[in-house]
């Protein structure tokens, strides 16, 4: 390691790690959309008033909160290929590794969302949906027009803080071999005879730093549009 | 088929070996969880009571350590503190190999600055639960400002951060996990090294899984006990 810090070398590394983000940022992205759709299922899954369902659910989260991130990714990394080969006699060599990160963080954050979905349902008020049937909706059109939209901006912080912490847990998805912005980062390090590698990570600590800051003003700014309406709703 | 999917004795004996690393998981643990609760409590005061410098310091530092993921905020320390401590060496002539410091000194101080900057949070929001008449009423029945503190705010205090603190402990020993880029001798270290013998990760991870799991579901049910102890004054005065 070098013995002093050189600050022009960073104008010299961060675009090269630019293009990195978008594949980070994807990850991310993908993570939350398919994990978004889980946590819904899980959600259900956690009110019915299936004893069964609720036990699954329930154990599913216990031990999605339970198990670090880097032991899951490894685990579906291992684990996937290796099932899947054994028992059903696919051979998924080729399969990209970016496609394990996604399932390990969809996994995740179902987790995750299944208990923000779950606290902002049970936060709006049953009297609301008594309310919108009774004047003639269908149940459906009731959750969609009256609690969805309500229970939403609820669900807003939470969601946020679960988008944020996916984006974070991502920077582990070097250590299966997947280039984003930390794998690359390790790769100039590399090539760098390991020189620079300080410089190299306060780089990536700024851009994850912007990033979240900006995730949460993002977020803010969504709740604030959306709560407003919902005050002029309740004055008119 | 069972047997090309999962080396069963493998899995076994890596048990134990994972299991070899719980003392220096706890260990990390029990000593960052040590240092971060006297900070972090005395960053919330900060931040509560709005002293000038302190305030600004503690509001950037936590923005960062909730801004970065843990790896990231590892290498950053890992690659620093080495660069401090040489300066400091060099000036004062110490004579020590910087390279050669035990990782669990490292560990110390990188999990207890996470960790004490997630706590300032968790202290923070607490400490606005118990309201303001609390310590008013202490001060005016003769109270000094630390006893009112340590007999009257801190015990409220604790009963509404406990479930936050449960959370903060699991997230610190499942952030242990990460002590392998510090080449720390812990739970997934310990059996990777030993799946290395013969390839077989899956069991290895398997084993780790198994260990995160029975830690964390201990360290529950442990806050779970504590936090029924802690709340018996509210059914008391019910």
């Amino acid at each position: 390691m070098e013995k002093y810090f050189d600050i022009t070398y960073l104008w010299t590394t961060i675009p090269q790690l630019i293009p990195f983000l978008w594949i980070t940022l994807l990850v991310a992205a993908l993570g939350v959309l398919i994990g978004s759709l889980l946590g819904l299922l899980l959600a259900m899954f956690k009110l019915s008033k299936n004893k069964i369902l609720r036990f699954i659910a329930n154990t599913y989260i216990t031990i999605m909160r339970c198990t670090p991130s880097i032991v899951l990714l490894f685990l579906v990394y291992y684990g996937i290929p290796a099932f899947s080969e054994s028992f059903l006699g696919i051979y998924l060599q080729d399969v990209h590794t970016g496609v394990y990160v996604v399932i390990t963080f969809s996994l995740q954050f179902a987790a995750m969302m299944a208990e923000v979905i779950r606290s902002a349902y049970l936060s709006v008020d049953k009297g609301q949906y008594e309310a919108a049937v009774s004047v003639g909706l269908t149940p459906f059109q009731a959750y969609q027009r009256i609690i969805f939209p309500q229970a939403f901006v609820i669900a807003l912080p939470n969601f946020g803080n679960g988008v944020i912490s996916v984006l974070q847990e991502g920077a582990l998805a070097y250590t299966i071999g997947f280039i984003d912005i930390v794998g690359k980062a390790n790769l100039i390090i590399a090539n760098n005879y390991n020189t620079h590698a300080f410089e190299i990570y306060i780089a990536l600590a700024v851009f994850y730093w912007v990033l979240s800051i900006a995730i949460e003003k993002f977020f803010g700014r969504l709740e604030k549009i959306f709560s407003k309406g919902q005050r002029s709703l309740k004055t008119s | 088929m069972d047997s090309s999917f999962l080396n069963m004795e493998f899995l076994i004996d890596t048990f134990f070996v994972a299991l070899s690393g719980v003392p220096v998981a706890l260990l990390v643990t029990v000593v960052a969880m040590a240092i971060a609760l006297p900070v972090g409590f005395f960053l919330a005061l900060t931040r509560i009571n709005e002293i000038p410098v302190l305030n600004w310091f503690t509001k950037i530092y936590v923005s960062f350590v909730r801004g970065t993921p843990i790896i990231i905020q590892i290498f950053v320390l890992y690659s620093v503190i080495p660069l401090i401590l040489s300066g400091i060496f060099e000036k004062y002539h110490i004579d020590y190999p910087v390279y050669d410091i035990n990782p669990l000194w490292y560990a110390f101080i990188i999990f207890s600055f996470n960790t004490a900057a997630i706590l300032v949070e968790v202290f923070r929001s607490a400490l606005k639960t118990v309201s303001q008449g609390q310590l008013e009423a202490a001060y005016s029945v003769g109270l000094t400002s630390s006893q009112a503190y340590r007999r009257i705010i801190i015990p409220q205090m604790l009963v509404t951060a406990l479930p936050n603190l449960c959370t903060a402990t699991i997230n610190l020993i499942k952030a242990t996990s990460l002590g392998y880029a510090i080449s720390l001798q812990e739970i997934t270290l310990k059996a990777k090294v030993a799946a290395n013998v013969g390839y077989n990760y899956l069991e290895a991870y398997i084993d780790i899984f198994i260990v995160y799991m029975i830690l964390c579901m201990t360290v529950e049910y442990l806050f779970k006990l504590f936090e029924k102890r802690l709340s018996r004054y509210k059914y008391t005065t019910a």
